[in-house]
């Protein structure tokens, strides 16, 4: 009897593990094959990205002249990114672009003669691979920058894994920028030697990232970016007034920064025009900033292919530990800055962006037989006016052509 | 501000435990919301530029899929 019990628990056992092995073999089946159907579906093509800018900005407390005088900067970046897909897995990717701009406030490193670098264009460029597995991506990418006074060689890598089902993504990137001055004192404290110690800047960072869908209309994600830097992290041709001294010294701060930002992003479909675009960063330094960031988007789709969005985005942050503004820091201080950028504001950005995007594309340019048509497929712009306190107002306008082939 | 890391958790552990409690198993035919461009977990490519002049115009920065560091920005 004993034997007939156990010989029964045992087949049951066996049928039960057999039944659930199977079920889970077929749902894994299922779930390969709704993957791979909708991968097959979701054809990869090879894109070009050609963005321009326009910014223009005035203030009243340019670092240079120790936190007064102006701030008036126009500046005009073009950008141009390019993904080549080589295969189903493996793509090619290159960005490069420039940045000219004009500045009052540099021009203010010499008080008498005009600065070299009153106006600048800095010129940038990467170039990137990656791999496209089932559910697991990564890639590198290397770099550079270079501009009159500052040149910038990077080194980035990712890689990313997304659950059977596609719903939820983890993703590491790092990043390493190793950056060298050129050193330019203000023209008044040029005979004094050697006034910084270092003429290196190396920033490193670890940026995990987890994304979620939460169901068919609500999507989210946080990232975290864990940023050191160390070596010259003042800029050499500020200036720093004292309250106890005529003469200005150059801005000092420390020699390694640690950051902390923390973004949480929210995006809801609302209703079939509607979407709801939202994102916060919490953002805590060792230098004594904590910062908020809020910002919200509102994409309302007209049709199909077109689409405008109001955005609204508001910060606020603590000032440095080593900020103050013109003429009230003490001269026997370790580290001095009046640098405004480190300082307590408050800052809004107000603006609208539109967007069209017809699925077969605007128009299509052809270049001979032996090369793919070129297809634009989307046109953007984005309008932007920011306010920050104390006073600082700028403006930017952005267009973006987003072409397949 | 004092209190801003306590309601940053707050607020992190909140979005967290309802994303956790309430996530639906999303079939891929069923993402026809979700793969709408709008809905990239992404700063726009056109913010690329506002971003990188914010970054410099305001001490904190990063977690926004750009660069965490490096260029002059000192004019």
């Amino acid at each position: 009897m004993r034997v007939q019990l156990k010989i029964s628990i045992s087949t049951a056992i066996f049928l039960l593990t057999g039944f659930i092995s199977q079920g889970q073999n077929a749902t894994k089946q299922k779930l390969e094959k709704d993957t791979v159907a909708f991968k097959i579906e979701k054809l990869q093509e090879s894109d070009m990205s050609i963005l321009f800018s326009y910014y223009t900005q005035d203030g009243d407390n340019a670092a240079v002249t120790g936190g007064r005088g102006t701030e008036h900067l126009t500046d005009i970046t073009s950008k141009i990114i390019v993904n080549i897909v080589l295969d189903e897995k493996r793509t090619v990717s290159f960005d490069g672009g420039f940045d000219h701009y004009s500045s009052a406030s540099t021009d203010n490193i010499d008080q008498f003669i005009s600065s070299a670098s009153k106006s600048d264009t800095r010129v940038h460029g990467n170039i990137g691979y990656s791999i496209k597995g089932k559910n697991f991506d990564y890639g590198f990418k290397v770099g550079g920058s270079k501009e009159y006074d500052y040149n910038s060689i990077q080194f980035s890598g990712y890689i990313s894994k997304t659950s059977l089902d596609g719903n939820r993504t983890f993703g590491l990137s790092t990043q390493a920028l190793i950056d060298k001055w050129v050193i330019i004192y203000p023209q008044e404290l040029r005979n004094q030697g050697n006034l910084v110690t270092s003429d290196q800047r190396r920033s490193y960072s670890l940026s995990p990232s987890y994304a979620q869908v939460i169901n068919r209309r609500m999507q989210l994600s946080i990232s975290a970016d864990l940023v050191t830097q160390s070596g010259l992290l003042s800029t050499p041709f500020h200036r720093v007034y004292f309250v106890d001294q005529a003469e200005a010294k150059v801005e000092k701060l420390p020699f390694t920064r640690f950051k902390l930002p923390v973004g949480l992003r929210f995006n809801y479909y609302a209703t079939d025009h509607l979407l709801v675009r939202t994102y916060y960063r919490y953002y805590w330094d060792n230098w004594g900033i904590r910062g908020h960031t809020a910002s919200i988007e509102l994409p309302y789709k007209i049709n199909r292919f077109f689409s405008v969005y109001p955005y609204y985005r508001f910060h606020t942050q603590t000032a440095a530990n080593y900020f103050k503004p013109y003429k009230e820091h003490e001269s026997n201080l370790l580290y001095y800055t009046s640098d405004n950028d480190l300082a307590k504001i408050t800052s809004h950005d107000i603006g609208f962006g539109v967007r069209y995007s017809p699925v077969e594309g605007i128009s299509t340019f052809s270049f001979g037989s032996a090369s793919r048509p070129l297809t634009l497929k989307e046109i953007s712009m984005r309008y932007g006016h920011y306010t920050r306190t104390p006073t600082l107002t700028s403006n930017i306008i952005s267009f973006g052509l987003n072409f397949t082939f | 501000m004092k209190n801003s890391l306590k309601i940053f958790s707050a607020l992190a552990i909140l979005m967290l435990a309802f994303a956790g409690s309430s996530c639906a198993s999303v079939k891929p035919y069923q993402k026809v919301y979700l793969n709408d461009k709008e809905m990239d977990l992404a700063a726009r490519p056109l913010e690329y530029f506002c971003n990188n002049f914010q970054s410099y115009r305001e001490g904190a920065s990063g977690a926004n899929g750009g660069k965490v560091g490096g260029g002059c920005g000192c004019n």
